[in-house]
C-alpha cells in the first residue's frame, strides 16, 4: 500500500461503532514489531480504533463488513451500512469471523504427509520447501484439477484460467449445492442470473422448502427485506412455508404446511389448479402460461381432491393456501431445501415457478425481479459443479484416469460427498493432492501437501454477490490485519506457480492485490482511478444500476414432466424419511471449528455442539425412545449415531438431522464430535440437473441403549418449571390478543 | 412501561437488604433525562441468533463449551427463547430475545449487599464487577434469569485473546455478569457528544445486538425521547406493546411488540406457555 498516501484519506476516518462506515484501506505495517513510542508506524496509534471495509468471503455469505481494529488486532465485525445487499446487518457466521481469524488451531506452516492418506500424520515444512515440492509436482503434471468452494470475482477468474493453463478444469463444490435452483431459474424465468426477491414489497411469500431466513442463498439480504415485509409497509406480508421438516423459515411462517417429501411440485400444481378454477388471478395472467406448459386439462389432473392423499395436505388446506397466496399480491413463490433435493426436484421448482407466472409476479415489484447481466470484465460467481458431475469425475479417477495433481481450496468434498460415491478413494487415486486452507478439514487430511492460507481478513480479493440486489455489485476484500500465520492467499499461491512454470501464459499481475486492483480498474472506469480505488476500498466495493434482461413469459417446461419422487431402497425395511438440514450457525459444516458457532443454539431445538435427530412424539413412542436416547440411524449406504430430540413440529415418519458434525480433522472444537449425516446418504440425483437428491434417502432407527444429555438451552438456568407465564404474547392483528 | 399504582407503591417502599432506600426513577434522573431502553418487535424477530453472537463478540463473553451448556451454566447476555404451541401438524414455534430488562424497579438491585448492582441516571441496571462478591442474590431475584455467574475464570486459548474488546472488562471467577446495553458504546458516544458540546442523541448509539439484527427487530432508544423513532413505534403500536412478566412490577426498559399471527385463535384463557417443550 505504500505510495497511496493512506494518511491523506484517513483524515477523520476514526469512527465509533454504531454503524459508522468510515473505513481505512490497508492493514498497519509492522504492527507486531517493537516500535518507538515516539515514531509510531502509520495507522497504529495505541488504543485508537480503525475501521476497515472488506468482504466476509470466508462464510460463503458474501456480506460486506467493516472490521474494527485496535493496535493491529481485529476486534469486532459489523455490517457495512453502505453495501446494498446486507445494508449494515450481519448473520451469525459473519459475526464469528474474528474467531476463525484468531483460531488457535489454524494452520501456521506448510505440512507434508508422512503416513497414509487420511491418517493425519504430517511433518512441518518451510514455505520454500513446500512451494518447491508443489512446483516439482506441477512441472511434471499433464493435467490438474482445481477444486474450490463457491468463489467469485478475481479469485475465480484466476482459478479457472490457471486450471486451463495447466490442462485441467476448475471444479466448484458446494455441500448442498444451488445447482437445482439455478436450473429452475434458467428454465422457469429464462435468466442466467439468480433473481432478486423483492421481499420487502411483497404481500405474500409461498416458499416450498426454501429456508431463506437461515441458510438459503443470501439470508442476511433476505432478513433485511423480511423485517419490512412484516412491519414495514401498510399490509403485513403473509408467509406460507411448505416442507416436510420445519425449518427456521417455517417456524416463522403464518402457515406452516407439512407435505410428504418430494410432493411439493404436486402441491404447487394443485394450488395453481385452484387459482385457475376459482379465478383467483386474472385469466390474462395465466391462461397463456398454462397453455404453454400443458393446458388446463393437464393442470386439472392436480385438482386438490386428486392430490390430497399423495401430498398429505387436506383438500381444504390446499384451497386455503391458494386463496391466501393469490389474494395477497404482489407476492411470489420460491423453492429450495428438500423440495429441490428430491429426485424430481427440478420439476418441483418449476411447478412453483409456474405460480409466479400465474399471479403475475414475474418482473413486478413485490415479486421476482431480474438482476443485471454481469459485465464481461467481471468473472461471474462460479457455477457450482453438480453432484452427478463430480461423482462422475470421481468414477473416472477410480477407473484409472485421474489428473496428476489436485489443488483443493475452501472445499471439503471428502466430508460432504456420500460415502457411496467413494470420493475419498477417488481423490486417493490422484498422485498428488495439495490442500489449501486456514484449518484442517477432511479433504486437507487426505492431501499430500497442506498449505496454510491467509484468512479472508488478511488478504486481497473481490466478490460478486449472487443473488445481486438489482444492481451491478462488486465487493472488495482487503487485509484488515497483518497475517497472523505464515499463510499465503490462494490467489497468490496460484499466481506464483503460474509465473514460475508457465510465464508465457501467466497474467500480467504477480499478486492478488495487483489483480484485484486491475479488475476494479476495468469494472469501475472513469476519472482518476487512484482516487476511485481509494473510494472503492473505503466503501467496501462499488455498485451501480445496470440494464437487466427481462424474464421469459412462461416456464420452459411441461406439467407432464413432473414425476413421482424416487427414494432409496424400500419403505418396508427403511420406513422413515431422512431429511438433513443446514443449521443457521454451522451451515454445511465448514464453520464447525468455530466455538461461537458450535455454541450457537439451533433455533428449533436449541441444541448445540452435537448431532441430534428431530423425531415426532409418536415416532419416538413407537420405538420406546425418549429425549437424549442415543439411536443408530441406518440407511442402505451407511449409519451414524444421534441423540433423540422429540419435537412437536416433526412429522411422523420424518427424521430431521443437522449437517455439520462428525469431523476427524479441524481442531479441538470440531474433531470427534457428533456424526456426519451426509456420509450415509444415497447417491441419488435430481433429474434434469444432476444435483444431489439429499432428501431422498430412507432410513431406520435402532436404539443403542445409551443415553446422553442433549446440550440444549431450552430448559433455562433457574427455570421455574412449576410456573406458567405468558412470555411470547400474540395478536391476530384484529385487535385480539393473548392475555 | 408500567406505571400502575401497585408498582409505584412497590418502588416507593423498596428497601435494600442493607436498609438503604432505593432511589426512584425521578431521583436518579429520569423521566426528565435519558432512559435507555429497547423495543423488540417479535413480529420481525426470526430467531436467527445474530444478536447472540454479536453480543458475545462485543462483550468478551466466555466460550460456552459443551460442558457449560450441559451444566446450564452457559452465559448468553441475550438469548433466543423458543416456545412451542400445539402439536404436529399445527405446531408453532415462538421466538423471543431475552436480555436484561434494565428494570426501573429492579429486584436485583435491592438484594445486593454490596451495591455491586445499581440503577444509574440513564436507566441502566449497572453491574460493578469489582464490587461483586458473588452472593448470587441478584441472579436469584431476577425473574428473567438474565444474570450469569462466573463459575470459572474464562479462557481464550492464544491467539484467540487477540479478539478481546479492550473496552470491556473480562470477568473473573466468582462474580455476576449481565447485559449492559453495551455501556461502553454509550460512554463513548457521551464522550463524542461532550467533545462536540451537545447532548447525546437517541439513535446515536446502538448495542451490538441491535446493530447486527438483520430484520431490525431490536431497536435501541431513549425511552424518554418522544421524538425517537422507537418511542414513536411503541406509541403507534400500543396495541401490540407489552413488557415481560409485567405483573411483577419491575418496570422493564425493554418493550416487546407482540407477535402477529393472523391464524391465531385467541381465547381468554389461552396462553403461550412459558414451559419449554421437553
Amino acid at each position: 500500500m505504500s505510495g497511496l498516501g493512506r494518511r491523506r484519506f484517513l483524515v477523520g476516518s476514526a469512527a465509533l461503532a454504531g454503524g459508522a462506515t468510515v473505513v481505512a484501506c490497508a492493514a498497519p505495517e509492522r504492527e507486531s514489531q517493537v516500535q518507538s513510542f515516539v515514531l509510531q508506524p502509520e495507522l497504529s496509534l495505541p488504543g485508537q480504533e480503525l475501521w476497515f471495509a472488506t468482504t466476509c468471503a470466508h462464510s460463503s455469505c458474501g456480506n460486506s463488513v467493516v472490521v474494527r481494529t485496535i493496535d493491529g488486532r481485529a476486534k469486532k465485525v459489523e455490517g457495512n451500512p453502505a453495501f446494498p445487499t446486507n445494508q449494515g446487518k450481519l448473520n451469525v457466521r459473519s459475526q464469528a469471523g474474528v474467531q476463525s481469524l484468531y483460531h488457535p488451531d489454524r494452520l501456521t506452516v506448510p505440512r507434508r504427509r508422512r503416513g497414509l492418506r487420511g491418517a493425519n500424520e504430517f511433518e512441518d515444512l518451510e514455505w520454500p520447501a513446500g512451494l518447491d515440492l508443489l512446483t516439482e509436482k506441477m512441472s511434471e503434471a499433464r493435467s490438474v484439477v482445481v477444486i474450490t468452494g463457491p468463489i467469485s470475482g478475481t479469485r475465480a477468474r484466476i482459478a479457472r484460467d490457471f486450471a486451463t493453463a495447466f490442462g485441467g478444469e476448475h471444479v466448484v463444490y458446494e455441500t448442498l449445492e444451488s445447482t437445482v435452483w439455478r436450473k429452475t431459474v434458467q428454465d422457469g424465468l429464462g435468466a442466467s442470473r439468480l433473481p432478486y426477491l423483492d421481499i420487502a414489497n411483497a404481500h405474500s411469500i409461498l416458499s416450498f422448502g426454501a429456508d431463506f431466513l437461515s441458510t438459503w442463498l443470501s439470508p442476511t439480504q433476505y432478513g433485511v427485506g423480511y423485517g419490512e415485509f412484516r412491519q414495514g409497509h401498510g399490509e403485513r406480508g403473509r408467509l406460507i412455508q411448505v416442507e416436510p421438516r420445519m425449518s427456521l423459515t417455517g417456524a416463522n411462517a403464518d402457515s406452516w404446511v407439512y407435505v410428504h417429501p418430494g410432493q411439493e411440485g404436486a402441491l404447487a400444481l394443485s394450488i395453481a389448479q385452484v387459482i385457475a378454477a376459482e379465478g383467483l388471478a386474472p385469466p390474462d395472467n395465466w391462461f397463456n402460461v398454462v397453455s404453454e406448459v400443458g393446458g388446463l386439462d393437464a393442470l386439472n389432473a392436480y385438482a386438490p381432491d386428486r392430490v390430497s392423499q399423495r401430498t398429505g395436505v387436506p383438500v381444504e388446506r390446499i384451497q386455503e393456501i391458494a386463496r391466501e397466496f393469490a389474494s395477497h399480491q404482489p407476492g411470489f413463490a420460491i423453492a429450495g431445501g428438500p423440495a429441490l433435493a428430491s429426485t424430481n426436484g427440478l420439476d418441483n421448482g418449476l411447478a412453483a415457478m409456474l405460480l409466479n407466472h400465474m399471479v403475475g409476479s414475474v418482473g413486478q415489484p413485490g415479486g421476482l425481479l431480474p438482476n443485471p447481466t454481469l459485465r464481461s470484465t467481471v468473472t461471474p460467481p462460479t457455477e457450482p459443479t453438480s453432484f452427478a458431475d463430480l461423482a462422475g469425475r470421481g468414477n473416472t479417477w477410480l477407473e484409472g484416469e485421474p489428473p496428476d495433481v489436485a489443488i483443493v481450496f475452501e472445499a471439503d468434498p471428502v466430508y460432504g460427498m456420500p460415502e457411496a460415491t467413494r470420493f475419498a478413494d477417488a481423490l486417493g487415486k490422484i498422485p498428488f493432492v495439495v490442500g489449501i486452507g486456514t484449518i484442517m478439514s477432511e479433504t486437507l487430511g487426505h492431501s499430500d501437501l497442506v498449505l496454510p492460507s491467509t484468512h479472508p481478513f488478511e488478504e486481497w480479493g473481490d466478490y460478486v454477490p449472487d443473488p445481486a440486489p438489482r444492481q451491478h455489485v462488486v465487493g472488495l476484500q482487503q487485509p484488515v490485519v497483518r497475517p497472523t500465520t505464515s499463510g499465503r492467499s490462494f490467489g497468490d499461491i496460484l499466481l506464483t506457480l503460474w509465473h514460475d512454470l508457465r510465464p508465457n501464459l501467466a497474467p500480467p499481475w504477480e499478486t492478488m492485490r495487483d489483480a484485484v486492483r486491475a479488475n476494479a480498474a476495468e469494472v469501475f472506469r472513469g476519472g482518476d482511478f487512484e482516487d476511485r480505488w481509494v473510494e472503492l476500498l473505503k466503501n467496501g466495493g462499488g455498485w451501480n444500476d445496470d440494464w437487466a434482461p427481462q424474464f421469459s413469459a412462461a416456464p420452459d417446461w411441461h406439467i407432464n414432466l413432473l414425476a413421482e419422487p424416487a427414494f432409496s431402497d424400500n419403505g418396508i425395511e427403511f420406513p422413515l424419511h431422512l431429511i438433513p438440514f443446514e443449521g443457521v450457525a454451522l451451515g454445511g459444516g465448514d464453520e464447525t471449528a468455530n466455538p461461537w458457532l458450535q455454541a450457537t443454539p439451533d433455533p428449533i431445538s436449541t441444541a448445540t455442539w452435537t448431532t441430534w435427530v428431530e423425531m415426532n412424539p409418536s415416532t419416538a413412542a413407537a420405538l420406546n425412545l425418549s429425549r437424549g436416547d442415543v439411536v443408530r440411524i441406518e440407511t442402505a449406504h451407511g449409519e451414524f449415531e444421534a441423540g433423540v430430540y422429540i419435537s412437536p413440529a416433526a412429522a411422523p415418519g420424518v427424521l430431521g438431522v443437522p449437517i455439520g458434525q462428525g469431523h476427524t480433522f479441524g481442531g479441538r472444537w470440531r474433531e470427534d464430535r457428533g456424526s456426519n449425516v451426509l456420509a450415509s446418504l444415497a447417491p441419488l440425483t435430481v433429474a434434469g440437473s444432476g444435483g444431489l437428491a439429499w432428501a431422498a434417502t430412507r432410513a431406520r432407527v435402532r436404539p443403542t441403549g445409551d443415553y446422553r444429555q442433549l446440550p440444549t438451552i431450552e430448559v433455562l438456568p433457574n427455570a421455574r418449571n412449576d410456573v406458567e407465564e405468558v412470555i411470547v404474547q400474540v395478536t391476530n392483528g384484529n385487535g385480539d390478543h393473548h392475555k | 412501561m408500567s406505571s400502575s399504582a401497585n408498582e409505584a407503591a412497590a418502588r416507593a417502599s423498596a428497601v435494600s437488604s442493607m436498609g438503604q432506600t432505593i432511589p426512584t426513577d425521578a431521583e436518579v434522573g429520569h423521566p426528565e433525562g435519558v432512559r435507555w431502553g429497547m423495543v423488540v418487535d417479535l413480529d420481525r424477530c426470526t430467531g436467527c441468533q445474530a444478536c447472540v453472537v454479536a453480543c458475545q463478540a462485543e462483550n468478551n463473553i466466555a466460550l460456552n463449551e459443551e460442558q457449560r451448556v450441559l451444566e446450564r451454566r452457559a452465559k448468553t447476555w441475550i438469548r433466543i427463547e423458543r416456545y412451542w404451541e400445539g402439536e404436529f401438524p399445527n405446531a408453532k414455534a415462538r421466538f423471543i430475545p431475552v436480555l436484561c430488562q434494565h428494570c426501573g424497579n429492579a429486584p436485583c438491585e435491592t438484594v445486593c449487599p454490596v451495591w455491586a448492582t445499581y440503577h444509574n441516571n440513564e436507566g441502566l441496571n449497572v453491574q460493578v464487577y469489582n464490587r461483586c462478591i458473588g452472593t448470587r442474590f441478584c441472579a436469584n431475584g431476577c425473574p428473567y434469569s438474565v444474570r450469569y455467574f462466573n463459575f470459572w475464570n474464562p479462557e481464550w486459548p492464544e491467539p484467540m485473546n487477540n479478539q478481546l474488546n479492550p473496552d470491556v472488562t473480562v470477568r473473573t471467577k466468582g462474580i455476576i455478569e449481565k447485559c449492559t446495553f453495551c455501556v461502553q458504546r454509550i460512554n463513548r458516544a457521551h464522550v463524542t457528544a461532550g467533545n462536540e458540546g451537545r447532548e447525546i442523541r437517541s439513535g446515536e448509539v446502538q448495542p451490538a445486538c441491535a446493530q447486527s439484527c438483520p430484520t431490525s427487530a431490536l431497536v435501541f432508544c431513549d425511552l424518554n425521547d418522544p421524538e425517537s423513532a422507537p418511542a414513536q413505534l411503541a406509541e403507534a403500536e400500543a396495541g401490540r406493546s407489552y413488557t415481560l412478566l409485567e405483573h411483577f412490577g419491575t418496570d422493564p426498559g425493554v418493550i416487546y411488540l407482540k407477535k402477529v399471527d393472523p391464524h391465531a385463535e385467541i381465547h381468554e384463557d389461552e396462553h403461550a406457555h412459558a414451559e419449554a417443550h421437553a
